[in-house]
């Protein structure tokens, strides 16, 4: 919620500067930012109170005094005669009604006035509706204005079940569904309660009488409404966390005072609707024990002091604030009195945990560590797939129609995946996921499963390099290394898959609790802290590759030679190895293949931004006496 | 030919693969927990709406629970559990204090944009004993963000509201350009969350913490975009080694 600087300002004695409010808002809780004169702040779901200007500063008074400059009408108000039925006290404990009728001429809007619509972006409406926009902001209390022209019979207020369509006062038609609170004439809604008015009965800039409602709903009847029909409410988001309920008459006494800063008032009249008597509520006063929760040593006056400093009344008991719905319970008063004293300025205690450390499960972690030293990248994969199978699971509300189930096996989800490596011009591809799996069987049954896919080359290597990843590879790594044929290894074929590759595809999964205990016993789990290492953005622009085949015929140099790949260094260059190597000892030649990978982080490169990155690092061993490039004529 | 002897054949190295950094990051804030006594305990990632929420003293009316902040499976029986606090009360019902419990996993939310994903990781802590304060929490707190970013890492602890924990807050740590960043919810266990485990709240208290794992793991790895984790691209994932 935004509030104005200077607002907030006029209802503390003290007048702290920007800096120093911002770091007692943080203390109190409130999240914001600062934008000019603006502090737009976050206030938690449990903090409706807070809410507005009246609200925020009564929360600073332990710091800076607030007050409450502002004029309230508190003349005699005639009571207005009037036919209102509640028919659900329980979603409507109390109503109050004021009746306003006003002469033709309206002033210009006073700074308090004007400066909510300007320097806030408001958009005005008209008078009454801009003065009920204002008062939320005031005072926390949403109010309607109905034109009372539009009255014309009995004014009823139910919690029902609705069917109807239901156009607001910004002209949405919505079709009302289950249960709502409404206000209704001849039973014709004109008004979502707590929610939005209805056009039917909304003000225009010639209303000139008005009947402006004021209402405590319990927020478990607004709560999720407002989201449900799409409406962008802010009386919604303040009565779903909580109303005052003993401010309805003040509010609609402040709403006379504004009348009459702009306008001459012909008549008024009030009336308040109330059910049950509203509860008081009362906690008992408990320092050891507010002390016992925070580890701290506070009296108890200063205990006392903070909380009648937050508006709690204390005498024999403390009696909590109508307008603080989230107090309950000891613990949060503790948390009030931490607010005030600082989380920051409470001492920390270190503390000694009684528990006996157990041996941590390491089966997860073994497997993970197979992988990793065997050349495998582990993915983690989302869970919500388009394909259904009679054991999928459904979600009731899916993000979409393409994610409506959740997946049965991991093995989609890693063709997925290598599929996507390969379009990004991976040649060899070893991935694995280990993730629960969820079935619908005669109760939702839990899997882990362990998924494993290959495709390309075996290697960067030169021994390597012409190979395949095939089944035998899989086979020997994990059954016929350990001895053991649980691994069910499968080729999955292409015919399917939106590709051109040709290599093979093999995938293997296998629910890990079903991987025998062979094939843990030659697993040392790796040690060592993490290494966070610093993150390189990963480049979208396409790589190109580039061979080169060495001759070297004066082996003195070889050495030289392969110590200057060790070197090898460029911007453009992604990536370098060594996939052929043959030695003819007749001839006394080596012969050397050479890949280089390059990409940039910035853009697609042109030939010749490649051709000077080769020139640039194949220049030192082009110069070794005896290595050349056959049939390439090196620049 | 005089260095003949010498030729050898480039050597290969073995080319290891890599743990995904967000297992990797889970990892380490376990070890952490564990380092100061937590147990770890695992759990479904499919829950009750009974432990996912009303156990925690989420109500009925909390916005949490609307069908557009919740995965709901099973004719709206089950969720997909929104944080890996169920783990927890499942343990608690089953243990008597003093027990300390870490739990890890991936969590749901029905979210899909630039920041947020529909499923992430959390780690949380909980540790019930008689006289467990908020002032030990912070010192817990303190030593885990030590561990986390150094010593000299500045830290800031903020009222909050978690609806499982009263005294609640966030805390938040100071970046390198002078912002304050959001890295963990934290507080005083609720004691109607003890009660609803059968655990005497006039005897005994409780801390916990919970932190988001791609949070820690884009801070320290200097990640910017959550969705990075989840491309499956070697071209990323290769420079977790």
């Amino acid at each position: 919620m935004k509030f104005i600087y200077q607002d907030l300002l006029n209802l503390l004695k003290e007048k702290p500067s920007k800096e120093s409010l911002s770091k007692k808002l943080f203390q109190l809780g409130h999240e914001h930012e600062i934008d000019g004169d603006i502090f737009d702040i976050e206030i938690t779901p449990n903090r409706g109170d807070c809410l507005s200007l009246i609200g925020l500063t009564r929360d600073l008074n332990n710091f800076y005094q607030s007050d409450d400059p502002y004029e309230i009408y508190d003349a005699d108000i005639e009571i207005l005669e009037f036919d209102f039925k509640n028919l659900a006290f329980k979603s409507c404990p109390k109503i109050s009604f004021l009746e306003i009728e006003i002469d033709e001429n309206i002033s210009p809007y006073k700074a308090y006035l004007e400066n909510y619509f300007s320097k806030l972006g408001n958009n005005k409406t008209n008078f009454f509706t801009d003065i009920s926009n204002y008062i939320s902001y005031e005072r926390g209390q949403p109010t309607h204005c109905f034109d009372r022209e539009s009255i014309t019979n009995d004014l009823t207020f139910n919690n029902r079940s609705c069917g109807e369509n239901f156009k607001t006062l910004l002209g949405n038609e919505i079709k009302l569904e289950g249960k709502n609170c409404v206000f209704a004439i001849d039973d014709e809604i004109v008004s979502l309660a707590g929610v939005m008015g209805g056009e039917s009965t909304a003000c225009s800039t010639n209303t000139r009488k008005v009947l402006v409602e004021c209402a405590y709903f319990n927020p478990e009847d607004i709560i999720g409404k407002a989201v449900k029909y799409n409406l962008k409410s802010d009386a919604a988001h303040k009565f779903e966390r909580g109303v005052d309920i003993a401010s309805q008459e003040i509010v609609l006494r402040r709403f006379v005072s504004i009348v009459q800063d702009h306008a001459s008032i012909k008549s008024l009249r009030m009336n308040s609707f109330v059910g049950n008597k509203i509860k008081e509520r009362y906690l008992p006063i408990e320092t050891e024990r507010i002390n016992k929760i925070l580890g701290t040593k506070l009296t108890t006056d200063e205990y006392v002091n903070y909380l009648a400093g937050l508006g709690f009344e204390i005498k024999d008991k403390i009696k909590i604030p109508s307008f603080r719905h989230d107090i309950n319970s000891q613990n949060d008063l503790s948390e009030e009195i931490a607010r005030i004293v600082g989380y920051d300025n409470i001492k920390s205690i270190p503390i000694k945990l009684s528990h006996n450390l157990e041996k941590e499960q390491y089966r997860i972690h073994m497997i993970e560590d197979f992988f990793v030293e065997n050349g495998f990248s582990e993915v983690i994969n989302f869970p919500f797939t388009e394909k259904e199978d009679k054991k999928s699971i459904l979600i009731d509300n899916p993000l979409d129609s393409n994610r409506k189930n959740l997946r049965v096996s991991l093995k989609d989800s890693l063709i997925e995946n290598l599929l996507f490596n390969e379009r990004r011009q991976r040649d060899s591809i070893k991935l694995f996921e280990i993730s629960d799996i969820y079935l619908n069987e005669k109760n939702i049954l839990q899997e882990k499963k362990l998924g494993i896919i290959i495709s390309g080359r075996l290697g960067h290597n030169h021994e390597d390099f012409s190979k395949k990843l095939n089944s035998n590879y899989l086979n020997e790594i994990l059954n016929l290394k350990n001895n053991i044929s649980v691994f069910n290894i499968e080729e999955i074929p292409r015919e399917n898959l939106k590709t051109k590759r040709k290599e093979k595809i093999f995938y293997t999964e296998i629910l890990v609790e079903d991987i025998p205990s062979e094939f843990f016993k030659n697993i040392k789990l790796r040690e060592g802290e993490i290494n966070f290492v610093k993150y390189d953005p990963v480049s979208e622009f396409p790589s190109s590759t580039r061979d080169f085949s060495f001759s070297i015929n004066n082996l003195v140099e070889y050495n030289s030679f392969i110590s200057h790949i060790k070197d090898f260094k460029d911007d453009n260059l992604k990536d370098f190895f060594i996939f052929d190597y043959y030695e003819n000892e007749k001839l006394g030649e080596i012969k050397v293949g050479i890949r280089l990978v390059f990409q940039s982080p910035a853009k697609t490169l042109s030939d010749d931004d490649i051709q000077k990155s080769i020139d640039k690092i194949l220049k030192p061993i082009i110069d070794l006496k005896g290595v050349s490039i056959p049939g390439l004529e090196f620049k | 030919m005089s260095s003949r002897d010498k030729i050898e054949p480039p050597v290969i190295k073995k080319k290891i693969g890599t743990r995904h950094p967000i297992n990797q990051t889970k990892d380490f804030l376990l070890n952490l927990l564990s380092k100061n006594g937590f147990q770890e305990i695992q759990g479904p990632e499919i829950e009750s709406e009974e432990f996912n929420f009303d156990m925690l003293n989420i109500k009925k009316s909390h916005p949490a629970r609307q069908m557009h902040d919740t995965f709901y499976v099973e004719n709206k029986r089950r969720v997909l559990r929104t944080h890996t606090s169920p783990v927890q009360i499942r343990s608690m019902l089953e243990s008597n204090p003093p027990f300390a419990f870490s739990s890890a996993g991936k969590v749901y939310r029905k979210d899909d944009d630039a920041t947020h994903l529909p499923m992430f990781h959390q780690v949380e802590g909980i540790y019930v004993d008689q006289g467990v304060n908020f002032a030990n929490l912070k010192d817990l707190i303190n030593k885990i963000l030590f561990s986390i970013f150094g010593e000299q890492v500045e830290i800031r602890f903020r009222p909050s509201y978690f609806p499982f924990t009263e005294p609640s807050a966030e805390v938040d740590i100071l970046s390198e350009n002078g912002k304050w960043l959001e890295i963990l919810g934290c507080g005083i266990v609720n004691p109607i969350v003890l009660n609803n485990c059968n655990i005497d709240s006039k005897k005994y208290s409780g801390l916990a913490l919970g932190l988001g794992i791609e949070r820690i793991a884009m801070l320290k790895y200097g990640v910017n975009d959550i969705r990075e984790f989840y491309k499956s691209n070697l071209d990323f994932l290769d420079q977790f080694k």
